[in-house]
């Protein structure tokens, strides 16, 4: 053999630095990938991220309203100290307007702060004549119209369909206006709230249903099979349902599930449903969380417990389970995630229509559905949509967070 | 020794021996009942009975499924009375997907969804595999465990963020580039941005398992390449890759198989072709999947059962590819 001169040595030197530099850019790609997501997902949707968003509905309510009679007369009223600088105050009729700007970004005039006294406090809603609906203004309604009548008994209109600033409906109000004859308000919508409870409902469900089934199976599969070939099958039947897409789900539960949701009264696909579908999703997952977790309870433990007298079921319920809790709480952390980041087998088990007021057995949309939802629309609203997203990472970011901490304590001893 | 001593100290233990059983009994019972004890054991037989009801459930949710989907799914080649049944050979290898027409044909959309994953992993595998390298054996300690939290943060995005992440970027990106090379595009949803998105999401997946493929290289052969005067890389690439090689490509098995089942990030940039099979990069397509997906207002009738159908489709096209890739994982071979 020759010996390597220093030609054929630089040679393999360079050759080595490509190498390992093509090492480099691929990891390179994948850092790039992750932050091109996380910049463009917080860029698009953090001016949409507030606290309106996660209490707010979905869905903008229209309310066409009338003073009551008894109270449709100017008075004067005294401007709160507190209020904003923005907030033009009418000191005939009790109530401050604001201007904003809608997901759309055109301007609007919003209602700011209403006297309790003011002629704005006592509405009644005109589309249910016949019951006679009170009602009062809130903070946050858009003025969308509002007709007035005036000094010479002329009726004339304003609001935003007459695209007034805040400053001129006040003037409207305090120079011209006689009596209030219609007012047409509108609240914002475009809230989550009804996907935040939803997905709450989703866990809760799919939690309930999963985790005596898993935990009892897991144990089953450690502490009484026997290594033969119906404890493999049983094995091998559970760990091939994580490679089965999660689409296929969602046909499982229509399929079979939904009969069984017909027991509890369901008439349409429903959140019972997809919190059942989802459930035998995770069943795979908390299986073998609680396996890893059983592995490391040591056997002197048990065989203690055994000789103390204390038959088998005894000595998993107090013995083994309890040090096995650790494990099982990653598995139930990993779970939520699952719940939370799953769309593809709840649209067809819970529908694509985002409730308000979801319920077990109606129709609604988790998180990831509903941004399914606004995404698959003629005209998607990217904020919106980046916004849910942004919950849905830190939701995400944390469970993993807590998911590591849960790991390093299972790695020591906890009992 | 006298033997009246020796009375005398085995007496000593009797009364002392007498004296401990005294105090023992208040501690401990001395013979369980015959009854309690049946009771107990037969509460332990009950607890053993549930727990393996549990696990006969779990792994019989499988069999359930597909029984259930294949049910359905061939309802609408036997007829029920409802509607006419659908030829089973036109649906399998029909090119043309329109319910407003009674077409409903497969065959295509099996090449595209192919094509699609295929293409995803040809993109993504390389990335991956020297990814996993670079975590496992080349990167400083430091930065191995950010990149491994890299790897970990990608695989928990949700796919509907993905998919958000691509209508938004991907489908700009290529549409930019089919302006630039003389093609149009419908707003960017094409083939290519599907095999981007999908590289992208079974990126993970893949590059995890890599690296727990490559770990588990026995040691030995590596020092075998080193003493032999291989230098670091050179053993890297051609000693570690070759004999982790197994682990590898059930890495790329599971990829796919995420890359097939992949549904609503897809669908968010797919497009939805009627007819094919699209082999331009720059054109629509439309993969199992995104089907399933569309058209979700029936309940009932014709095109509520043909979902299962494609269900079905799916689910045979999964179970054929893993068995082609097990197949090749095997002739390959496992250096171990």
């Amino acid at each position: 053999m020759k010996l390597l001169n220093t030609k054929t040595n630089r040679k393999r030197k360079y050759k080595d630095g490509f190498f390992n530099g093509i090492t480099y850019v691929s990891s390179g790609i994948s850092v790039f990938v992750l932050i091109a997501i996380f910049i463009f997902i917080f860029s698009k949707g953090f001016s949409s991220l507030g606290f309106d968003l996660l209490k707010g509905n979905y869905w903008a309510k229209n309310y066409l309203l009338s003073v009551e009679q008894a109270y449709n007369t100017p008075s004067h009223f005294e401007k709160p100290a507190d209020l904003s600088e923005d907030a033009v105050w009418s000191s005939k009729w009790g109530i401050a307007f604001v201007d904003g700007i809608d997901q759309n970004k055109e301007t609007l005039v919003l209602v700011e702060y209403v006297d309790n006294q003011s002629p704005f406090a006592y509405l009644k809603d005109e589309s249910v004549k016949d019951n006679n609906v009170s009602f009062t203004s809130e903070s946050g309604y858009q003025l969308e119209r509002i007709n007035i009548i005036d000094t010479s008994d002329v009726i004339k209109i304003g609001g935003n369909l007459m695209s007034q600033t805040a400053q001129e409906v006040v003037e409207m109000l305090d120079t011209q206006t006689k009596s209030i004859r219609e007012i047409y308000y509108k609240t914002p919508g475009g809230g989550i709230r009804g996907s935040i409870i939803a997905t709450l409902y989703l866990i809760i469900v799919a939690l309930f249903t999963a985790l005596p089934l898993g935990i009892c199976a897991a144990i089953y599969l450690h502490e009484y099979a026997k290594a033969n070939k119906m404890t493999h099958f049983i094995r091998s039947a559970i760990e091939m349902l994580t490679g089965v897409p999660s689409i296929i789900f969602g046909l499982m539960g229509v399929a079979v599930l939904f009969p069984i949701t017909q027991l509890f009264g369901a008439t349409t696909t429903n959140i019972l449903l997809g919190g059942f579908t989802l459930a035998v999703i995770l069943l795979p997952i908390i299986i073998r969380s609680t396996e890893e977790a059983l592995i490391v309870v040591p056997q002197a433990m048990r065989d203690a417990s055994l000789s103390l007298g204390a038959s088998q079921s005894q000595t998993i319920f107090k013995v083994v389970l309890p040090c096995a809790v650790p494990g099982i709480l990653t598995g139930v952390l990993l779970s939520i995630g699952r719940v939370i980041g799953e769309s593809a087998a709840l649209i067809y088990t819970m529908g694509t229509y985002v409730n308000d007021t979801p319920q077990l057995l109606s129709q609604g949309t988790s998180l990831a559905v509903h941004i399914y939802n606004i995404m698959s629309s003629e005209q998607p609203n990217f904020e919106l949509a980046s916004a849910i997203s942004i919950v849905i990472l830190v939701f995400v970011l944390v469970l993993n967070i807590g998911i590591k901490w849960f790991s390093r304590r299972l790695n020591k001893a906890w009992y | 020794m006298t033997s009246n001593n020796g009375l005398d100290i085995s007496d000593c233990c009797l009364t002392f021996y007498k004296r401990i059983g005294e105090t023992m009994k208040n501690y401990v019972r001395m013979h369980t009942s015959t009854k309690k004890n049946a009771k107990k054991l037969q509460i332990d037989a009950r607890m053993r009975f549930i727990f393996m009801m549990a696990a006969l459930i779990s792994s019989s949710m499988l069999a359930i499924i597909v029984i259930f989907i294949s049910m359905k799914g061939v309802t609408p080649f036997i007829g029920t009375g409802e509607y006419e049944s659908l030829n089973l050979f036109d649906f399998l290898f029909g090119m043309t997907w329109r319910k407003d027409q009674g077409l409903y044909g497969v065959g295509f959309i099996i090449i595209n969804t192919l094509i699609a994953s295929f293409g995803a992993l040809l993109l993504s595998f390389p990335l991956s595999v020297l990814t996993a390298l670079f975590i496992a054996k080349i990167a400083p300690k430091r930065i191995a465990a950010m990149m491994t939290t890299v790897v970990e943060l990608l695989a928990s995005i949700p796919s509907v963020v993905y998919g958000v992440f691509a209508s938004g970027t991907i489908t700009l990106l290529v549409s930019n580039i089919a302006q630039r090379l003389g093609f149009v595009t419908t707003g960017g949803s094409s083939l290519l941005a599907v095999i981007l998105l999908l590289a992208i999401m079974i990126f993970p997946t893949i590059t995890s398992l890599s690296i727990t493929a490559i770990h588990s290289v026995d040691h030995e052969i590596e020092l075998g390449s080193l003493a032999l005067g291989a230098t670091k890389t050179q053993t890297n690439f051609k000693v570690v890759l070759t004999s982790a090689k197994s682990g590898i490509f059930a890495g790329a098995i599971l990829g796919i198989g995420r890359a097939f089942g992949e549904a609503t990030a897809v669908a968010m940039v797919a497009g939805n072709k009627m007819f094919g099979p699209t082999f331009n990069l720059f054109d629509t397509t439309r993969t199992l999947t995104t089907t399933m997906l569309s058209g979700l207002k029936e309940t009932s009738g014709l095109d509520y059962d043909i979902r299962f159908s494609v269900g079905l489709v799916l689910m045979a096209v999964i179970l054929l590819s893993n068995l082609l890739l097990n197949y090749i994982k095997k002739k390959v071979g496992n250096i171990k």
